[in-house]
């Protein structure tokens, strides 16, 4: 009949495969560990179109378009419905509740610019950065678009996946 | 016989010893959840353009010196760029490209740095794009215009170009990209 060794001094737990795991996991992560100004998780369900640029995003997106709204500063503007928002917010080739929400941003950049001088920053007070769907067409861009030009927002910062070239 | 003691002690000696690791694996096992939480596996970045806007200021003097003006419309299937100088000799250099080529992207950058060869000076690029173009073809076609790659060969800057400009010509092919097609 067999027994079972009670023995259980001799018994140890190798620790070196799990050494050689963290070792590896963490060259991986450290690697690959961003050093970017500004760290933002990308919308999820959202497809982002690639790029090769190298200039990294320097500040949030204060408009998002996903699959299906459109929110500007995290706030929930209109609804988009088979790519185009619906009849009751367009005006004028714009988006009517786009342009009411880009308008306070503009007022409220002015007044924080108010005292700064510099051309620099007279650009940065009508640039805005914009996340949007990759497979959204070119109608819809060119709403939101037209909405901040009205705005004064004439320079935009196109959020994309940085990919390889 | 002193040989023979001095073995015998130091085999005691390694037999002794045990190298802790559980700090080891406690400093390993924090630094990996550290960086598994902050990690971002995606890289995001961001590319410039400009919309066209009206103005009361007075028209740049461009429009009298001779200059490189370049065009580049967007269909949904293809992409075609339009070189020309804004004075004679005109130049006119004009290309189509069709998306559904597998290397269009490419075919249209090699075609934009021959057009900045026309005029290394030249900075601005018109983009017009149809309404049913979706922005990941916009995107690409953005990157084979604007952005100068490693194997691309380094334009020369106006005499007494800033440090920025210069670093600017150094990444850039056209920097400057108006989408021409936002009008009110």
């Amino acid at each position: 009949m067999a027994s079972v060794s009670s023995g259980s001094d001799d018994v140890e737990l190798n620790m070196m495969p799990m050494l050689d795991i963290f070792s590896i996991l963490i060259t991986f992560l450290l690697m690959s560990f961003s050093t970017d100004p500004v760290t933002y998780a990308a919308n999820a369900g959202m497809e982002l179109p690639e790029s090769i640029t190298i200039q990294a995003l320097d500040e949030e997106p204060a408009i998002v378009v996903t699959k299906k709204e459109l929110k500007i500063n995290g706030k929930p503007v209109t609804v988009i419905e088979n790519g185009d928002v619906p009849l009751k917010d367009q005006a004028q080739g714009a988006i009517f509740p786009v342009f009411k929400e880009l308008e306070k941003l503009m007022e409220a950049n002015k007044r924080a610019m108010r005292r700064v001088q510099t051309d620099l920053d007279k650009v940065k007070a009508g640039t805005i950065t914009m996340e949007m769907d990759a497979n959204h067409r070119f109608k819809l861009m060119k709403r939101i678009m037209l909405s901040a030009q009205q705005a004064e927002f004439v320079n935009f910062k196109l959020m994309v996946a940085k990919g390889d070239s | 016989m002193s040989g023979k003691k001095k073995k015998k002690k130091l085999e005691i000696k390694y037999s002794d010893i045990a190298l802790n690791i559980i700090p080891f694996i406690d400093v390993f096992s924090m630094l990996t959840t550290f960086l598994l939480m902050t990690a971002v596996f995606t890289a995001l970045g961001i590319i410039e353009v400009q919309i066209p806007f009206l103005t009361t200021a007075p028209p740049e003097k461009k429009d009298t010196e001779r200059s490189l003006d370049v065009k580049v419309d967007m269909e949904k299937d293809w992409v075609e760029v339009t070189a020309a100088f804004t004075m004679p000799p005109i130049n006119e250099n004009k290309k189509k490209f069709m998306t559904n080529v597998k290397t269009w992207d490419k075919d249209l950058h090699k075609f934009m740095v021959e057009v900045k060869k026309m005029d290394p000076t030249a900075n601005s690029v018109q983009l017009f794009t149809e309404d049913d173009v979706i922005l990941k073809n916009i995107t690409k076609t953005l990157d084979a215009v604007k952005l100068r790659l490693n194997t691309d060969q380094q334009f020369p800057v106006k005499a007494g170009a800033s440090p920025g400009q210069i670093a600017e010509a150094r990444e850039f092919l056209f920097k400057k990209v108006v989408m021409a097609s936002v009008i009110l």
